[in-house]
């Protein structure tokens, strides 16, 4: 199985999530989430605004990921999403990093021993040749 | 001896992030736990013997609640730019009335002076006029002899930053909250509500540690743990659960199923369903986190809200209800279907209705293994101890 094939897409959240930005940026996702075990980081250090159709949406892409095995991270979260998310309780169902590389990196942290192996051979430098 | 209080509220002291909450008027004028700073104080200038009280004020919209006990105060209300000029008046009236000693507080901070200490300090000095101050810093408190009308009205003039004569020091060493932040209004609500302070939440102890104003509604299936309190005109929701000392002030609404836990929810401010508001002061549509040190505005109603103070737009929903109720009930008798009574656990436990109906989802309130382990426990919360 090649594990490099599945990549881990980064979006940034736009300023203001309220219905119609939220339905657009849905939109914009759908096509990763609807990949085999989509890994979606999503950067919210730029919202400002945050309402339920917000977190309605994130809970959607969450949805979407689960259900073809994936996940869903969030990032970097700004003051105002970190305070709507906690007042709505959904906090505790994501995975949240304090940046998008954290978050990222998390994916592969999550592999089978096995898979992490090989992925760690196959990136392991060559040996250097004996003088 | 003919000795008056005059009180003094504007929003002069205050953080500059937290002014937008005071769109209804400064900190001074806001309530915690049933009354604000300047109704408790102008009770202990009662106390004091000291009266009547007028109180200077910088909003015309104050004070704003019919049928509520203003502590006999005299209120006058003064726009920004002409506050200090009003103060001065206020202050000249009182002298023309007869006062021979004017007690000057300025809110700001809340203080529990000895006032009989305060005045019997000013004589025996015979100083024109004397402050307060709290661990070597200055509060804006004063005993002035209403005969020096120039030395006051040079501090009327300075903003009560100088006095035109020496002005001796009264060192207090009791109770003092600056108020000049929303966590300071926090600290004044849970030190009113654990008796730190002397003076008292508002409304009846209908259990130790749980104060709820007469017309308050608490509904069936609420739950208000000790210390909390509850302001008039309140409305708690089946399924919310009020805690840790947190304050419902009047006209407030907490939704069904939300909790409330060390926090304030200022006055007509709502609290959508199955939110967990915590370590916050919730109002004017804003919630300032204490954890984080940040206010945020929540525009989206069905979280954050604000509850219509006038009484047109109240009369005409409370109306549409009234109307529409038969036809419900007969519908409701017709179709044999019956209104089922939340259970408060799985209120507890479901995601917020705000959310809608997404992926089936739930947000638990509580943890899911203790209330496995116990079902008949209300709520096990996360960093709870209940």
């Amino acid at each position: 199985m090649d594990i490099n094939s599945r990549p881990v897409v980064v979006k940034r959240m736009p300023e203001r999530l309220n219905s119609r930005t939220a339905r657009e940026f849905f939109r914009d996702v759908q096509a990763f989430l609807h990949a085999d075990r989509p890994q979606l980081v999503l950067d919210l250090s730029q919202v400002v605004q945050l309402d339920a159709a917000g977190v309605e949406m994130l809970l959607r892409c969450m949805s979407e990921a689960h259900k073809r095995d994936g996940d869903v991270k969030l990032a970097s979260l700004s003051d105002q999403s970190a305070v709507v998310l906690e007042l709505t309780r959904t906090e505790r169902l994501f995975e949240i990093y304090e940046t998008s590389t954290d978050a990222a990196r998390s994916f592969s942290g999550f592999l089978p021993n096995a898979m992490r192996q090989q992925l760690l051979h196959n990136k392991r430098p060559a040996a250097p040749v004996a003088a | 001896m003919d000795i008056r209080g005059l009180l003094l509220v504007n929003s002069g002291n205050t953080r500059e992030e937290d002014l937008s909450f005071l769109a209804s008027g400064p900190l001074g004028a806001v309530e915690v736990a049933g009354k604000t700073p300047l109704e408790r104080m102008a009770e202990r200038l009662q106390q004091f013997g000291i009266l009547p009280a007028a109180a200077v004020v910088e909003t015309a919209a104050f004070p704003a609640r019919p049928g509520i006990s203003t502590s006999g105060l005299n209120y006058v209300a003064a726009q920004p730019d002409r506050f200090w000029r009003a103060a001065e008046n206020a202050f000249n009236e009182m002298v023309q009335n007869g006062a021979e000693l004017v007690v000057l507080v300025r809110l700001g901070a809340y203080a529990e002076i000895d006032f009989e200490h305060l005045v019997q300090f000013h004589l025996d000095r015979g100083s024109r006029v004397s402050q307060v101050s709290h661990q070597g810093e200055n509060l804006d408190i004063f005993c002035i002899s209403a005969s020096r009308r120039n030395d006051a009205a040079s501090l009327f003039r300075s903003q009560l930053s100088r006095c035109r004569s020496e002005c001796p020091l009264m060192e207090h060493a009791g109770y003092v909250n600056h108020l000049s932040s929303a966590r300071d209004l926090r600290q004044f609500a849970i030190d009113i509500l654990t008796h730190q302070t002397q003076t008292c939440p508002a409304g009846e102890a209908i259990k130790p540690g749980v104060w709820v104003e007469r017309t308050a509604i608490v509904e069936k299936g609420a739950r208000i743990l000790a210390p909390a309190f509850v302001g008039a005109l309140a409305r708690v929701r089946t399924g919310a659960v009020i805690t840790r000392c947190s304050s419902v002030e009047h006209h407030a609404q907490v939704d069904c199923g939300s909790v409330v836990e060390n926090s304030s929810v200022l006055p007509y401010c709502y609290v959508g369903a199955g939110l967990d508001l915590a370590h916050s002061v919730a109002g004017m549509r804003q919630v300032a986190n204490l954890r984080r040190d940040v206010t945020v505005e929540i525009p989206d109603p069905k979280l954050i809200d604000l509850i219509s103070a006038t009484s047109g737009k109240k009369f005409l929903t409370s109306a549409a209800e009234l109307l529409t109720y038969l036809p419900r009930v007969a519908w409701g008798g017709f179709t044999g279907s019956k209104q089922p009574q939340p259970d408060l656990n799985a209120a507890l436990r479901k995601t917020s209705p705000a959310l809608g109906n997404t992926a089936g989802y739930e947000a638990p309130a509580c943890d899911t293994e203790a209330a496995h382990k116990f079902p008949n426990m209300v709520v096990a919360r996360r960093y709870g101890h209940q």
